[in-house]
């Protein structure tokens, strides 16, 4: 894992990929410091934290669209996957290489608060507070545009559609508002859930019993739920589902410097998740 | 030591290799011939563990490359068809990075590398970038990969593959002399390539065994007529005629004009049969000069027309 972080790591900076990034962020995060703090002389630096968010919508799908798409293309898939390493380490390697990145733009901005501070004083600890939320929800994002690369050997493909993904994790908050909230629809759409379940077990594994099996269980488990354990469970069931995707809402905390255990855990979780879904893929190709 | 047992793989509808057998001892050099699509570098990617079988078991050195892949990929060293190369580095920047992913003990490392960097010979070019080396060089840091941590399995996709004739010889006597330390597996689709270093041949086509036996076995078992290429100033009609009746031709074939009045013919003779001298006395009996006669190795093509179809060749 340690030489394929280390490997990937120089990759972003011996092509231009790696400046790119750092050259984005930092002329943007500058530029709303200086509006949001230099300028009214104001010491709420998380505003600005806050407010450039929308960054990552450029610049996570630069850091993460050669990450699987440059081996396939270089044919140093190969190479790595023949070697005695872990699908996991290789995965990992790349992400954590991915996120040092960030990172590592993320300590050059700390200039901005160091700046301020000497006008005044700061919360430190809310601000500390701040980043962290800030590179969890990055950290996220990242994993995200590492299991799109998976998908496809073109970089600009890969790049384009992460930005379609994550800019569905920016509208989730106003679609959800349209979303129908009353019982009936909950119940419709859970069994469209088990549904698609039945169908990706049926597709992961060629078994058409299998798959009829695990939607049955689904549609069993809703009619359970609905009459033995809670029958307002589908009341809202949409909306909750989809604001389980909801990111930003989650790093609101974070900027009104609140450290909370359930957000940190729950991009703790995301991250993992799609970094476990990038390795099932990875896994499942070489098997098909 | 290395053991495939009916191993079947599929994409989708498409059958590319199918309930393959075989077994490479310690130590020996296995030819793996087949004309381009037979499943050879499938095949290879199977035993290094990059794509799984279908169907079927591969064992190296009694490891499942499905229950033990880091004990089978430890054991192999693969120089896949591309070399796998990043083309960022230096050659010594890649080679390191290789010793690490491949898990190398590091205490003679600075030792191996220069071991390896004199063997394929690319000592010279260590410090340049990848990007900037030729084909020929690229093959053989391709090549170095593959040796890097020293593994008891080589196996090697079509390596001489773009090279030019003197890097061939090269690299070829390079196989050789890894062969007394390794066991190799080999693909080629050029014949005497794989005949002048390998013990033993397995051909396939659309996926299956076709034959396996000893280089020598089988050219005696396929070489059942020698075939030569006649330049004849003649016309065809009067140059097959005169062939046609010398004692031990078994096949006659114009291939049509290359030069002004004359006929290009290629003949088959008998097994064990010279028949230049008799060539030569009818031709020229007829008045017909011969400006050129050269014999014709066994092509790929025909072994593969022999084996494939089995096919019996008459006189025309």
């Amino acid at each position: 894992m340690l030489a394929i972080y280390k490997r990937e790591l120089r990759a972003y900076f011996t092509s231009s990929t790696g400046f790119i990034f750092m050259g984005f962020f930092l002329i943007l995060s500058g530029f709303f410091f200086a509006m949001t703090n230099l300028f009214p002389a104001s010491p709420n630096y998380n505003s600005v934290l806050g407010s450039i968010t929308f960054i990552f919508l450029i610049v996570v799908p630069i850091l993460t669209m050669r990450l699987m798409p440059d081996d396939k293309r270089q044919r140093t898939d190969q190479l790595l996957f023949t070697s005695p390493l872990s699908l996991t380490g290789i995965v990992l390697g790349k992400y954590l290489a991915a996120v040092s990145v960030f990172v590592l733009t993320l300590l050059i901005t700390c200039v901005y608060p160091i700046i301020l501070s000497f006008f005044g004083n700061l919360a430190i600890w809310e601000i500390v507070g701040g980043y962290i939320g800030f590179l969890l929800l990055g950290s996220a994002f990242i994993a995200i545009g590492l299991l799109v690369s998976t998908f496809t050997d073109n970089q600009v493909i890969a790049a384009v559609i992460t930005f379609s993904a994550l800019l569905f994790m920016w509208i989730i908050d106003w679609v959800v508002q349209g979303l129908p909230t009353d019982r009936t629809s909950g119940i419709i759409f859970a069994g469209i859930i088990a549904l698609a379940l039945g169908a990706f077990v049926y597709f992961n594994t060629r078994n058409i019993y299998v798959g009829v099996a695990t939607a049955l269980v689904g549609a069993a488990a809703i009619v359970l739920t609905y009459f033995l354990a809670d029958r307002y469970f589908f009341d809202g069931f949409i909306v909750r589902v989809f604001e389980w995707f909801s990111l930003l809402k989650r790093y609101e905390e974070f900027q009104m410097g609140i450290l909370s255990l359930g957000p940190i855990v729950y991009y703790l979780t995301f991250s993992a998740a799609f970094v476990y879904m990038t390795v099932r893929v990875l896994e499942k190709r070489r098997w098909s | 030591m290395i053991e495939i047992q009916n191993v079947t793989k599929r994409f989708g509808q498409h059958l590319a290799v199918d309930n393959l057998d075989f077994t490479v001892n310690e130590g020996e050099i296995l030819g793996f011939l087949g004309p381009n699509g037979a499943g050879k570098s499938t095949t290879m990617n199977i035993i290094t563990g990059y794509i799984s079988a279908t169907e079927g078991t591969v064992t190296v050195d009694g490891y499942d490359i499905l229950d033990n892949p880091e004990e089978v990929k430890k054991r192999i060293g693969y120089m896949p068809e591309f070399p796998p190369l990043y083309v960022d580095m230096t050659v010594r920047e890649y080679l390191d990075f290789v010793f690490e992913i491949k898990k190398v003990d590091d205490k003679d490392k600075k030792q191996d590398m220069d071991r390896i960097l004199e063997l394929v010979r690319i000592t010279d070019v260590r410090d340049r970038l990848i990007k900037n080396l030729s084909k020929g060089y690229k093959q053989r840091v391709g090549l170095a990969q593959a040796l890097v941590g020293n593994p008891q399995v080589l196996v090697l996709d079509e390596p001489t593959v773009g090279l030019d004739p003197k890097q061939i010889i090269e690299i070829r006597n390079l196989i050789k002399q890894l062969g007394k330390k390794h066991t190799i597996i080999l693909s080629s689709h050029i014949l005497p390539e794989v005949s002048a270093v390998c013990q033993r041949l397995v051909i396939i086509n659309k996926g299956r065994i076709v034959a396996s036996d000893t280089p020598d076995n089988l050219s005696k078992r396929l070489g059942d007529s020698s075939k030569m290429s006649l330049r004849i100033a003649a016309s065809e009609r009067q140059a097959v005629k005169v062939l046609k009746d010398v004692a031990g031709v078994k096949y006659v074939e114009a291939q049509g004009i290359m030069e002004p009045d004359t006929i290009d013919v290629w003949v088959e003779a008998e097994k064990d049969i010279d028949v230049r001298r008799p060539l030569f006395n009818a031709l020229s009996r007829a008045g017909y000069p011969i400006l050129q006669m050269k014999s014709m190795d066994l092509t790929l093509e025909d072994i593969f027309l022999q084996v494939t179809t089995q096919e019996k060749v008459e006189v025309s």
